[in-house]
């Protein structure tokens, strides 16, 4: 017994325990606990009682939660669209030309600022008299002012469109990395056999961005099902429920309402969605390969 | 070789740069314009954003909105709260994520692949109904309206586990067998030996959970009933409720929120994209 104490197991655990500790608390715990609590109808005003799937029940005949799933996945719409654009820059900021480094940052800044901040330069940007406006109109491509974020037909999109511009440099940043790795002889052999630069995309770049493609397409389909913060801050969901996304309406049902039980039973709906789509997501890119994280 | 085909190919190369460089400068616009745009606002003397012809450029420049919105706002006091919620947060996860990569990087144990797997597990899983329980937890330890409850929950967490444990992995494994022999304790081992060895892991670490925090906005306002132990992000959520008709203002409050942390990442971009870079390998 005595020789455990001095084991590598032992020093092991004396390791982990505090991490694993929160870890437990914070990270498991939330998984674990939100299937019983989402089996009661536990809310601070009222006494809980096991209702049992009533819950879920209920949720699918909900039919704000319904249009809250709708709009999650048109927002994953903007996944490709992503990834194409921030391929294409990643490409761009590769070139071995003086100051490109400087460019390289200053895409990157969105990704640093706070959501908070950029919501609310983009709302004064939008505004009916605001600068996109004026210039769209200047350039003939509008006729009048749009209310961007108030109008049921255009509000999604535009929230969809400032999502992508606050992480376009991130994404940009990974497939640089990924074309950083490219040895650039592959590129001339394919040059010497005349390949243009369509022909370069498909036959070098993309196969070898492979990794890195199914790693950001995985991590913009959960990050547009969990969108948040911008559709908070920017719209609260509205005008109607033209923007209202399935966290926005947990949230709602959650920390605004206290519907503690429900909000976790949609919650698990929702978690049950975004893991079918991550599977989805690999199957589509059996070949690419993605490091444990 | 010809003189001139080697003035068309210098010609080539020359159009090839000048269209890079359109192609840099119309997406530097894009993607810069909008603060470049706040910080013209934020020194325009009362302007509205939405006279028409908008105001873009300032007429003249002053910095009025700055020193009102300072006077107004007590910055000091949510720059304060801020700097403690970040360094907190930024010390747990230094922490709790090396301690805990540490020995899955370099340890032999039974239960290894076990911690592995459960923690890959989360990965999969994701948390819309985390906050819920979070807030639960968080009221279940009085730690409601406090610092510590804002951090707690993000206080470690799997992907910087990983990234520390990549670390690790690239430290030989004679720096821990002379330590051994010289009769080290694996603390010690772990603090005096291999800790100075991963610097640049703990500052990549340091980089994200600082960007992190200073951005947070959500969960504090969840569990700060106080508006007071704001940080800046929240508060200036605040701001806007409350005076979003003074513009100028509201512009001064947001270039002093995102200046900081502009300022933290042009000066350690270079470590900062490299971690970021480091997350995945192909």
């Amino acid at each position: 017994m005595m020789s455990w104490f001095r084991s590598e197991s032992f020093s092991a655990w004396a390791f982990m325990i505090p991490g694993l500790l929160f870890l437990a608390t914070f990270t498991f715990w939330p998984v674990i606990y939100g299937i019983p609590l989402s089996l009661t109808d536990y809310s601070v005003v009222t006494e809980t009682h096991y209702v049992g799937f009533e819950n879920f029940s209920r949720a699918f005949q909900d039919h704000n939660f319904i249009i809250s799933l709708r709009n999650s996945l048109v927002y994953v719409l903007i996944v490709p669209v992503i990834q194409v654009i921030s391929i294409l820059m990643a490409i761009l900021v590769n070139s071995r030309i003086p100051g490109v480094k400087m460019f390289r940052t200053a895409y990157y800044i969105p990704v640093v600022t706070s959501m908070v901040a950029v919501a609310l330069i983009w709302s004064w940007l939008l505004g009916n008299n605001g600068v996109v406006n004026y210039l769209l109109m200047q350039a003939g491509i509008i006729s009048g002012q749009v209310s961007w974020l108030s109008t049921s037909s255009t509000a999604l999109y535009v929230l969809m469109f400032i999502t992508m511009w606050k992480g376009l440099g991130y994404y940009m940043m990974l497939y640089l990395a990924g074309l950083q790795g490219i040895p650039s002889d592959l590129y001339e052999a394919a040059r010497v056999d005349g390949a243009n630069f369509l022909k370069l995309m498909i036959h070098v770049t993309i196969p070898l961005l492979r990794p890195h493609i199914l790693f950001c397409t995985l991590i913009s389909v959960m990050g547009a099902i969990r969108v948040f913060d911008e559709v908070y801050i920017l719209t609260k969901g509205g005008p109607g429920t033209s923007t209202l996304t399935s966290s926005v309406y947990i949230f709602q049902k959650g920390l605004e309402q206290f519907n503690f039980g429900y909000a976790s039973a949609l919650g698990l709906i929702v978690s049950v969605i975004v893991g079918a789509l991550s599977v989805l997501v690999f199957r589509l890119n059996r070949k690419g390969g993605v490091n444990s994280y | 070789m010809n003189p001139t085909s080697l003035s068309t190919k210098q010609l080539k190369t020359g159009v090839r740069y000048i269209i890079i460089y359109i192609l840099l400068i119309l997406l530097a616009l894009f993607m810069m314009g909008p603060f470049l745009w706040l910080l013209s606002v934020s020194l325009m003397p009362g302007r509205n954003v939405f006279s028409s012809p908008p105001a873009i450029l300032p007429t003249f420049i002053d910095f009025d909105n700055y020193v009102q919105v300072w006077q107004f706002m007590s910055f000091p006091r949510y720059i304060s709260n801020t700097v403690i919620i970040t360094a907190l947060g930024v010390v747990f996860n230094i922490l709790l994520s090396s301690l805990t990569a540490y020995p899955l990087a370099v340890f032999h144990f039974k239960g290894r692949n076990i911690v592995f797997t459960l923690l890959i597990a989360t990965m999969i899983i994701p948390s819309s109904t985390a906050m819920i329980v979070h807030y639960l937890t968080i009221q279940a330890f009085h730690l409601g309206n406090s610092f510590l409850g804002v951090v707690l929950p993000a206080a470690v967490s799997v992907f910087n586990i990983f990234l520390m444990r990549q670390t690790f992995l690239g430290v030989p494994s004679d720096i821990r067998d002379s330590g051994k022999m010289d009769g080290a304790s694996e603390l010690r081992i772990f603090w005096q030996l291999v800790l100075p060895l991963v610097k640049p892991g703990i500052a990549v670490i340091g980089l994200l959970e600082v960007m992190a925090f200073w951005n947070n906005f959500l969960w504090p306002i969840v569990v700060l009933e106080d508006p007071g132990k704001y940080p800046l992000a929240a508060a200036l959520t605040y701001l806007n409720g409350q005076f979003s008709y003074n513009f100028g203002w509201i512009a001064a409050g947001t270039m002093v929120s995102v200046t900081p942390i502009i300022v933290v990442f042009l000066f350690t971009q270079r470590y900062y994209m490299e971690g970021i870079a480091g997350a995945i390998k192909g």
